[in-house]
């Protein structure tokens, strides 16, 4: 019980804060619990959601991501100056760039030896000054593929696509955390590079793989946003930065690597859209919006590190002999 | 001078020093000094007094927020709130003492006290409650923006006129800004010099072991923190005279590049070293590059490439010449 119950609170936390928001939303105003909204508020989660799959890989492996924002734009303006070869393969194409993208931050990062904050922040503002050449030389794409807009606003019997495709990444990247062998090493790696390397991992290879598909992850959220909005531009990544790695903190992940799961991530993300959709109906402006958000980061971590294992340690004391949930050792099994 | 005191234990790492040829601060000398005189060349007429000034008052607000960074990279923090501090007192300084009229210079203090105490808090977050410096800047950060916000809902105000005259002006021909510089480097030497200087250094070089030696961590990061709010604060008040007006998001763009310049100057992101002095240098350095870029009429991409690749050029370099000297001492 207890060894489960660590490593599943501050998922569970993230969860059980995303539900009291909604509730709050829902009992204020009658229409925040319509499906109009809830299908909105997914989609938009959903964004959140893309752009920091690669944040939590990267960050689970002891590192960081800054270039998702660029990442990002980069997905929605290429796209849009590829869209002569067809909207399918050009998304492909983009994504595929977009883990070359991570290609080049994971060499720098394992082989190199490069801090991560300095390498992605470096190969981001390369990525920017090169959107921002096109931009200036092809003055023409603006207009996305059809299937990018198709993407990111059709449903299925009332579901958006979009949530759809989160749902199945968040299966995917689940599952690859939990069982596959690549998601394992990158526990290891960033608990301790030391002991990962000394038990056969290759760090350097496990680095590199993560940020990969930080940069495909990024590229493809940047495909989604801009068919979403309908247009492209430069700073369209921006709010993702902080959203993105906002999101992973708050779904209860080290920012030191080693402890966190998607499926906190995608509760961050939840959390942190049903907040941004509420604070409005209480009155509140941007700013106080920014204020609200700040705060609910540094308690949400607080919560997660310090002040959760005092509250647990609380729980445990009381509980001591509680019989242990059925399956529960046997689900969480390494 | 308390000599006996200090002299017990860093006599060796200054022996060690004394014998070592400064690399780190060599090369951020020569980027910055390539760059300037490519700067030079372009635009002759930089050689005079007035237009270094004028060169100078666009870079003040970079050199101070890099130099916030600075602090807190050497205990081995980040600030990412820097950007929400600078836009705070640059809002309060276009609102609050702008919107006083008249000479009330004093009222800057205020403005200066709130940074102090911006930085105050990212320190008990940090120190107190233990939490990531990252994560907690990243949070204090956005609260910041919205206060700055709050202050000043859009682009606009005027500072105090006294201000831009301030940022404009000279004494005996040198230009308040080039004396200003001159300031954040000599401060920074005489706080090396001071048992406080060396405090910082211990805890950014080893925590535990600073611990043991008697230093409290948390006075020096409470201290560290609170002094990069400050100089981030002066970095709002300095852009709200460059600009003569209030920028509320003007923010966001420093923070990334004053990482940027810290980890160009050469200071180590890993309590290995560094100053405010190289800092400085390679802020310099930056300004030069889209200096250049302006005056050659170049588009924004080149700055933005220029410097990015500085920062990638530079960072690989090292970390290639400190691969081979643990390999040769290895």
């Amino acid at each position: 019980m207890t060894a489960w119950a660590r490593r599943a609170a501050p998922t569970l936390s993230a969860w059980a804060l995303c539900v009291v928001l909604f509730a709050i939303g829902a009992i204020h105003s009658s229409g925040f619990a319509a499906w109009d909204n809830i299908r909105d508020l997914l989609v938009f989660a959903s964004f959140v959601g893309f752009a920091a799959v690669g944040e939590t890989l990267v960050v689970l492996g002891g590192g960081l991501d800054l270039s998702v924002p660029w990442v990002i734009a980069f997905g929605g303006i290429q796209l849009s100056h590829w869209a002569s070869i067809g909207g399918g393969a050009g998304i492909v194409a983009v994504v595929a760039v977009g883990a070359a993208i991570g290609f080049v931050n994971g060499v720098g990062v394992a082989w190199l030896r490069v801090p991560p904050i300095v390498m992605t922040l470096a190969v981001g503002g390369l990525v920017q000054a090169y959107l921002l050449a096109i931009g200036l030389l092809q003055s023409t794409g603006n207009q996305l593929p059809a299937a990018a807009v198709d993407i990111a606003t059709s449903r299925v019997a009332g579901v958006p696509i979009v949530a759809l495709i989160w749902l199945g990444v968040a299966l995917l990247v689940g599952g690859l955390l939990a069982r596959a062998a690549l998601g394992r090493k990158i526990y290891a790696v960033g608990a301790s590079e030391t002991v990962a390397e000394l038990s056969g991992v290759d760090v350097r290879r496990v680095r590199l793989q993560t940020y990969m598909l930080s940069g495909a992850f990024a590229s493809f959220a940047g495909v989604v946003i801009s068919g979403y909005v309908g247009q492209t531009y430069l700073d369209i990544g921006n709010p993702y930065l902080f959203t993105s790695i906002a999101a992973v903190i708050v779904g209860g992940a080290s920012i030191l690597g080693g402890r966190g799961t998607y499926w906190g991530t995608v509760a961050g993300a939840m959390t942190l859209t049903v907040l941004g959709a509420m604070l409005p109906l209480f009155g509140l402006s941007p700013a106080g919006l920014d204020i609200v958000y700040g705060i609910v980061i540094l308690v949400g971590v607080w919560a997660s590190t310090a002040g959760g294992a005092l509250v647990l340690g609380r729980i445990r004391h009381h509980r001591r002999r509680s019989p242990q949930l059925p399956g529960a050792e046997v689900q969480h099994a390494p | 001078m308390s000599a006996a005191t200090t002299a017990a234990t860093p006599s060796p790492l200054v022996r060690r020093r004394s014998r070592r040829i400064p690399w780190s601060a060599l090369s951020t000398a020569a980027i910055m000094v390539a760059l300037g005189a490519a700067d030079v060349i372009i635009q002759p007429n930089l050689l005079n007094l007035f237009q270094i000034g004028l060169l100078l008052q666009t870079a003040l607000p970079l050199v101070f927020v890099a130099a916030a960074q600075t602090l807190v990279v050497l205990v081995r923090g980040i600030d990412l709130s820097v950007g929400g501090v600078l836009v705070v007192a640059n809002g309060l300084t276009v609102v609050t003492v702008g919107g006083a009229g008249g000479d009330h210079q004093l009222l800057l203090i205020l403005v200066l006290v709130v940074g102090l105490a911006a930085g105050a808090l990212n320190g008990v977050l940090v120190g107190v409650l233990g939490l990531q410096p990252f994560i907690a800047t990243l949070g204090t950060w956005t609260i910041f923006n919205g206060i700055a916000l709050t202050v000043l809902p859009t682009d606009g105000g005027t500072p105090p006129p006294w201000l831009i005259n301030f940022t404009l002006g000279a004494v005996g021909g040198v230009p308040n800004t080039l004396i200003i510089l001159v300031g954040v480097v000599v401060v920074w030497r005489i706080l090396c010099a001071t048992k406080l200087g060396i405090r910082i250094r211990a805890v950014g070089a080893d925590e535990d072991r600073a611990s043991l030696n008697g230093t409290s961590v948390l006075a020096v990061k409470l201290i560290v923190y609170s002094l990069a709010g400050l100089c981030a604060a002066l970095a709002g008040i300095l852009l709200a005279g460059a600009t003569s007006t209030g920028t509320p998001t003007a923010g966001d763009a420093y923070i990334l590049t004053s990482v940027a310049a810290v980890v160009i100057g050469g200071t180590s992101l890993v309590g290995r070293g560094g100053g405010v002095g190289l800092t400085v240098m390679a802020a310099m350095a930056l300004t030069f590059i889209s200096d250049i870029v302006n005056a050659e009429n170049f588009s924004v991409w080149v700055s933005v490439a220029a410097s990015s690749g500085l920062l990638l050029v530079v960072v690989v370099l090292r970390g290639v010449v400190e691969q081979v000297v643990e390999r040769r001492h290895a």
